[in-house]
């Protein structure tokens, strides 16, 4: 059946509907792109015999021809636009330098588009603030406090904070510290917020 | 030292700066914790909470962190030793020390500068006066340098000298031998018996008070640090009484809302109430007869480990007309019609049966439909989360459980530990039955003795020290209650079970005799530091109580015979 291949990188994306990023599915792409290619052909054929020999019984199948090569067109787009909206996400969520498993699964393509962004971001960011600079990728909810309790999940060592006082991070150890020293460590693993 | 203005002495110090808190593992503790981490969240000072168990994890946390901090604020530790000595720290750390444990080491109230007690002076402390103790060292030097001066006079005066010199010596040095003499009585008598004094969690909040800063919240945590004073028996009656009276003002100050038909407040807010309630543990998460059962006063006074026991309490319920089908079930689904007058209808009877004391004065919290405590049940949930003894639960998140139970919002911790007090309470039932029964509480002279083999069922729960204590408790009420012998009622109790099979150790636990009007004095920790030394047995005073200490299992007999010796 046609445009079968091009449901199957839609299904493979919404499969993972959490924001993660599958693996760039080239060879899915390709067969998408034979598929499209072999319609075109055929379809090039047809028309060119229907106008020649005024056969109009060809014509429906121009016409579903015509409407799977579109439908394939907007099935590519979409996956490709997807895959940018959740690298775009990734910025956000990771900063500037992408986890390695998570560039593996990006195409040459698509690491360019991600430099691109970073510099548009960051050019932006810069020019905010009256020329100071303001990174509005930090405290993306608006923060309830200057400070907040955390909880030490498992031994990462000293920590220096902004006024050059350390901080041993022992598991099960407790601490009240200044929200964006924290939020770093609290999205690797290594501290828990605790609300109470 | 003392401290008089806990504001300006402690909070406004401390308001500024970084603070190490180091919090002892009970739940006057945990409490006091709580209601300090809450105002520290409101003034957004920075503080670091660090867990420890005994005197090893209070040296290891203190050399851990006290290069980063300079102010320690310990809780429900360190006040019955010298501080200083034992932690070795720079002349510019500050500890502030708010701790139940009595009596306070005298080097501790006595240094000016390094050590603030967190305590009321007149917490019924009696604490010896500086000269009894302490002799300054200058009379000395003026004694040494009238005799050299005396030395450098002529010979011809010298002899009368000499004799008059040779007399002041020998008067200085006899004063000196009788004042040290008198020294060592004073402080023997004043270090022989450890008590606790006021619960830890009533200072702090005292403090929330002082401040304006005190919230329901911080009411309830003090109220269940009181009430595990009384639950875990460490203070008297009278002294619970009337710390329930301190905390009924404060409850009453909350409540005092103008509540009436329009202006209600929402169910979901939270209200204190006092309740005159009754002594049976837990008994509204559970049926009422498994509560009786369970529950050491009730338990005690029919002595359910007999059949005649098991009897009287057929008797007893059918006495007040409820139905067995209504009594076994869950307390929340019983009748109303029964639940309504029940705790009157319980007193009246329990009268009949000997039982005077039934109802204790306490509090009760309510917010919500369904959630409905009492403090008890508090105590009782979060000691058993503190204690528990699952696989591969540290003491450290042992401690984080037990201290989250104590939020409003953690409400699925707090039922687990619901679930596992029950067990704990039913293990220890089980086990003073068989005690009893077996007659495994041996006299020895001047105490009494019981050892928990290792193949006794849930002897793990017991290897804890809380838990171990409170059976020990209610193993002793039930023998002075199953008991003829006269002379063994007034007998105190050391217990011992397992605590470590692979390294062979066992906990021993010794608690005072028990009587009405008992003022909760414990010579034990003395006791055993000799009967240690004498035997040279391989003792490990690690907690804060110096009456629970660990022993190497061959060592029990020795370190037992030692101790009938010296008590005898």
């Amino acid at each position: 059946m046609f445009c079968e291949k091009s449901i199957e990188l839609i299904r493979e994306l919404h499969r993972m509907s959490d924001g993660q990023l599958p693996a760039f599915n080239e060879d899915g792409l390709r067969q998408v792109l034979q598929e499209m290619e072999a319609l075109y052909e055929q379809n090039q054929t047809d028309v060119n015999a229907a106008k020649a020999e005024g056969r109009a019984d060809l014509i429906p199948s121009i016409k579903l021809r015509h409407c799977c090569l579109l439908r394939n067109q907007r099935c590519i787009t979409a996956y490709l636009y997807d895959r940018l909206l959740r690298i775009r996400a990734l910025r956000w969520e990771y900063g500037s330098v992408l986890p390695p498993n998570v560039r593996f699964h990006m195409c040459a393509e698509e690491v360019q588009w991600f430099g691109n962004y970073k510099k548009s971001l960051a050019s932006f960011m810069r020019s905010l603030g009256g020329g100071e600079g303001l990174d509005i990728t930090q405290d993306m909810k608006p923060p309830k406090s200057l400070y907040i309790e955390v909880r030490c999940l498992k031994d990462h060592g000293e920590f220096e904070i902004d006024d050059g006082t350390v901080i041993l991070l022992k598991k099960n150890s407790q601490h009240f510290l200044p929200r964006w020293k924290c939020e770093q460590l609290i999205r690797q693993g290594v501290l828990e917020h605790v609300m109470s | 030292m003392f401290i008089t203005d806990i504001r300006k002495e402690f909070y406004e110090v401390v308001a500024n700066q970084r603070v190490a808190l180091l919090v002892a593992s009970d739940i006057d503790a945990l409490c006091a914790c709580k209601i300090l981490q809450a105002l520290f969240h409101c003034d957004q000072v920075q503080y670091t909470l660090v867990p420890v168990t005994g005197w090893q994890d209070l040296s290891t946390a203190f050399l851990e962190h006290k290069e980063q901090f300079k102010y320690f604020v310990l809780i429900n530790c360190g006040a019955n030793v010298d501080l200083l000595e034992m932690l070795q720290p720079d002349d510019d750390s500050v500890f502030f020390i708010c701790d139940t444990h009595r009596p306070v080491d005298v080097v501790n109230v006595y240094n000016d500068t390094q050590i603030k007690l967190l305590i009321k002076q007149d917490d019924d402390l009696g604490v010896p006066s500086y000269d009894d103790i302490f002799r300054d060292e200058e009379e000395e030097g003026d004694d040494s340098g009238n005799e050299s001066d005396e030395g450098s006079e002529p010979s011809g005066k010298r002899r009368r000298f000499d004799e008059g010199a040779i007399e002041r010596r020998i008067d200085r040095q006899r004063a000196k031998r009788e004042w040290e003499a008198r020294r060592r009585e004073i402080l023997f008598e004043y270090e022989q018996y450890e008590y606790h004094g006021t619960a830890a969690s009533m200072m702090f909040f005292e403090l929330a008070w002082v401040l304006t800063k005190d919230t329901k919240d911080m009411l309830w945590w003090a109220v269940i640090g009181l009430t595990d004073q009384w639950v875990h028996d460490k203070i008297t009656r009278m002294k619970y009484i009337t710390d329930i009276a301190t905390m009924q003002r404060h409850v009453s100050r909350h409540n005092h809302r103008n509540e009436d038909e329009e202006n209600s407040l929402s169910i979901d807010c939270m209200r204190i109430s006092f309740e005159y309630d009754l002594r049976l543990s837990l008994y509204q998460h559970w049926s009422l007869y498994e509560s009786i059962c369970n529950s050491c006063y009730t338990s005690c006074n029919f002595k359910l480990w007999t059949l005649n026991g098991q009897k009287k309490l057929q008797e007893f319920l059918a006495d007040m007309g409820l139905p067995l089908k209504q009594v076994r079930q869950k307390f929340n689904s019983m009748d109303m019609s029964i639940k309504e007058n029940l705790r009157d209808v319980i007193a009246e009877s329990s009268m009949k049966y000997g039982m005077k004391d039934i109802r204790i004065q306490t509090f009760g919290v309510h917010f919500g439909f369904k959630n409905r405590f009492l403090a008890s049940d508090m105590v009782h949930a979060t000691t058993a989360l503190l204690e528990s003894t699952e696989k591969d639960e540290s003491d450290g998140d042992n401690f984080i459980k037990a201290l989250d139970s104590l939020s409003r919002s953690n409400l699925e911790c707090l039922h687990a530990g619901i679930d596992q007090a029950k067990k704990k309470l039913m293990a220890i039932q089980q086990t003073v039955a068989s005690c009893i029964c077996t007659n495994l509480i041996l006299s020895q002279g001047p105490f009494l003795y019981c050892y928990l083999m290792e193949g006794t069922p849930d002897v793990k729960l017991f290897s804890k020290p809380m838990a171990l204590a409170l059976l020990s408790k209610y193993l002793l009420k039930a023998f002075v209650h199953s008991t003829r012998n006269k002379r063994c009622k007034l007998l105190p109790l050391i217990m011992a079970a397992p605590k470590d099979v692979e390294k062979g150790t066992v906990i021993v636990v010794g608690i005072p005799p028990e009587s009405e009007t008992s003022d909760k004095k414990n010579f034990f920790g003395r006791a055993f530091e000799k009967a240690a030394e004498s035997t040279s047995s391989r003792t490990l005073h690690d907690h804060f109580d110096t009456s629970i200490i660990e022993l190497k299992t061959e060592d029990r007999s020795k370190f037992l015979d030692a101790l009938i010796t010296l008590l005898s």
